[in-house]
């Protein structure tokens, strides 16, 4: 016998030339090329006087405002951005993290109660996520009135739906030998939980909840539009009266607000991992 | 007695991983188990542990049989088992793990507290000082040494302190002078507790050294079952010949 073994021809897999996937591809790809055959090209592309407004725009950025009360302002805004986020990051845990445990079938024991609890807060998730956030804002502006609680509902519910799946997902793929292990020392499932799917999956969980977090400021900021107060406010603020200057101040406050968030993820994880 | 198998064999599918087999294995006694690789060592080990049902024939785990024994309390006070591959959460720091050995024994709520400020922690301590890395309580598992880990599952044991203890290849990740060490402690306790201990083996010369009796499997079959004094090279190098016709001519011989 030789060693190691010759490999079987047959083991090699043969690609068939149009499989589901090339059918797929070739499907997107043609949908592509259609939307692109759909812009009218041509000199009413960008509309007249547009390329003047993007140059001014463009010129803008090189003296953004920095004028003491604007930056105040624009302080106040960020801080109430931030603040939205984080309110309704509290939420979307608070809301997200149980759903998703059930939603992982971790705690239910027969197969039964497990198959109606996990579809049962499924479909709860989806729910809350298919919904956007603007949509939210708009139904909880509606029923509450301009409020910050209003902001904070909005984006925790949505967000509540994403973090549950993702979180359903992580709790349910930690390497089970361990969970084994403590079943046989006599833990119940909630035990298995606390001690062996939660640390597993903790690195992994704490980092999607940071990059959530990154995706909440963004729509925090956004969800200002619909008059919440807040950086998107005021950028619309600066828009309608074109004032461009006081709109790249505002950029840069977004912009630093996701790098902090992003430099605090990295001090956290590195903590955890050390 | 702690253990009795009663014509019980095993399959996965069409692999048979262990053929019918008797044993019974007494309270307080050390047994070692060895065979080449594939043999059914794991197999035997797990269904002693209670860690999976056998495919016919009864198990009996101090007078009572495996099937109305599920994973829980009452079988984690009867046997602990210790894996090959250890199993324990490498994120969580040592002394939880050790203590995870009383999660039968804890309400939700205490085990919730005490992955903050660590409940019974004498326990803990005592453990870990018994296998030697007391300092090592609050490190965090992975950071460990290989060596070390397999002292952290033998402490979760002790913390859980089962009747009966039973681990597989408890020694495979081990250099020689650790596994002699790891080896003295382990059959150390079972003496000092009274417990009933079941170890797979590679080495037969450790077998020898630290049980007083030694099981040989070979290819799902129990080749002999004797007290370790009387394992002859015969019996060692039959149990290892590559040639697998001895195989045959010894089932034809026993005919
Ligand atoms: N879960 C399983 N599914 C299918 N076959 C299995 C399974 N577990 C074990 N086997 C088979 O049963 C036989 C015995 O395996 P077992 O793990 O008990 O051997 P072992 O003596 O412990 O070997 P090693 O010394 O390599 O650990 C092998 O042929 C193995 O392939
Ligand atoms: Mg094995």
């Amino acid at each position: 016998m030789t060693w190691p073994p010759r490999q079987r021809a047959s083991a090699t897999p043969r690609r068939r030339p149009l499989d589901g996937r090339g059918v797929l591809t070739l499907l997107l790809g043609g949908a592509f090329a259609w939307s692109l055959a759909t812009v009218p090209w041509g000199p009413d592309l960008v509309h007249p006087g547009g390329e003047r407004a993007i140059a001014q725009l463009l010129a803008a950025a090189l003296r953004p405002e920095l004028s003491p009360p604007f930056l105040a302002l624009a302080l106040e805004a960020s801080w109430r951005t931030a603040a939205y986020a984080v309110a309704g990051m509290t939420v979307a845990v608070a809301i997200g993290l149980p759903l998703g445990v059930v939603a992982s079938g971790a705690l239910a024991r027969g197969a039964l109660s497990r198959l109606g609890a996990v579809a049962a807060t499924r479909g709860l998730l989806a729910l809350l996520r298919a919904i956007h956030e603007l949509v939210w804002a708009w139904l909880f502006v509606a029923a509450l009135g301009l409020s910050p609680l209003a902001a904070i509902l909005a984006l925790g519910l949505p967000y509540a739906g994403v973090l549950g799946r993702i979180y359903a997902g992580l709790l349910g793929d930690v390497p089970e030998a361990p969970l084994r292990a403590l079943r046989a020392s006599g833990a119940s499932e909630w035990q298995v939980l606390l001690y062996g799917r939660l640390p597993q999956a903790l690195p992994d969980l704490l980092s999607y909840t940071f990059y959530r977090f990154e995706c909440a400021i963004r729509s925090a900021a956004i969800l200002s539009f619909v008059g919440l107060g807040g950086l998107g406010y005021q950028m619309q603020l600066a828009l309608d009266d074109l004032r461009y200057g006081e709109l790249w101040t505002l950029l840069a406050c977004l912009v630093a607000l996701v790098v902090a968030v992003d430099l605090w993820s990295g001090e956290v994880r590195r903590r955890l991992v050390a | 007695m702690m253990f009795v198998l009663d014509a019980v064999s095993k399959a996965y599918g069409s692999t048979v991983a262990l053929h019918p087999l008797s044993l019974a294995v007494a309270r307080g006694e050390t047994l070692a188990v060895v065979g080449p690789s594939g043999a059914g060592k794991t197999t035997l080990l797990h269904l002693l542990g209670g860690v999976t049902q056998p495919s016919a024939g009864a198990v009996w785990i101090a007078g009572r049989p495996l099937a109305s024994l599920p994973p829980g309390r009452e079988l984690a006070r009867l046997v602990g088992v210790m894996h090959q591959q250890l199993d324990l959460v490498p994120h969580l720091a040592a002394v939880h793990n050790v203590l995870a050995g009383r999660l039968g024994e804890w309400r939700l709520l205490r085990s919730l507290v005490s992955l903050v400020a660590p409940r019974e922690i004498e326990r803990a301590l005592a453990a870990l000082e018994r296998v030697g890395i007391r300092d090592k309580l609050y490190e965090r598992t992975a950071r460990l040494s290989g060596g070390e880990q397999q002292r952290v599952a033998l402490a979760r044991l002790l913390v859980q302190d089962p009747a009966a203890i039973v681990a597989d290849e408890p020694v495979a990740s081990l250099d020689p002078a650790r596994a002699e060490d790891l080896l003295q402690l382990l059959t150390g306790i079972a003496r000092d507790d009274g417990k009933t201990l079941v170890a797979s083996l590679h080495s037969i010369q450790l077998a020898r050294r630290y049980f007083a009796r030694i099981v040989g499997l070979r290819r799902g079959r129990l080749a002999f079952d004797l007290p370790a004094a009387a394992v002859s090279q015969a019996h060692v190098d039959r149990l290892y010949d590559l040639d697998e016709r001895a195989d045959d001519l010894a089932t034809a011989a026993a005919r």
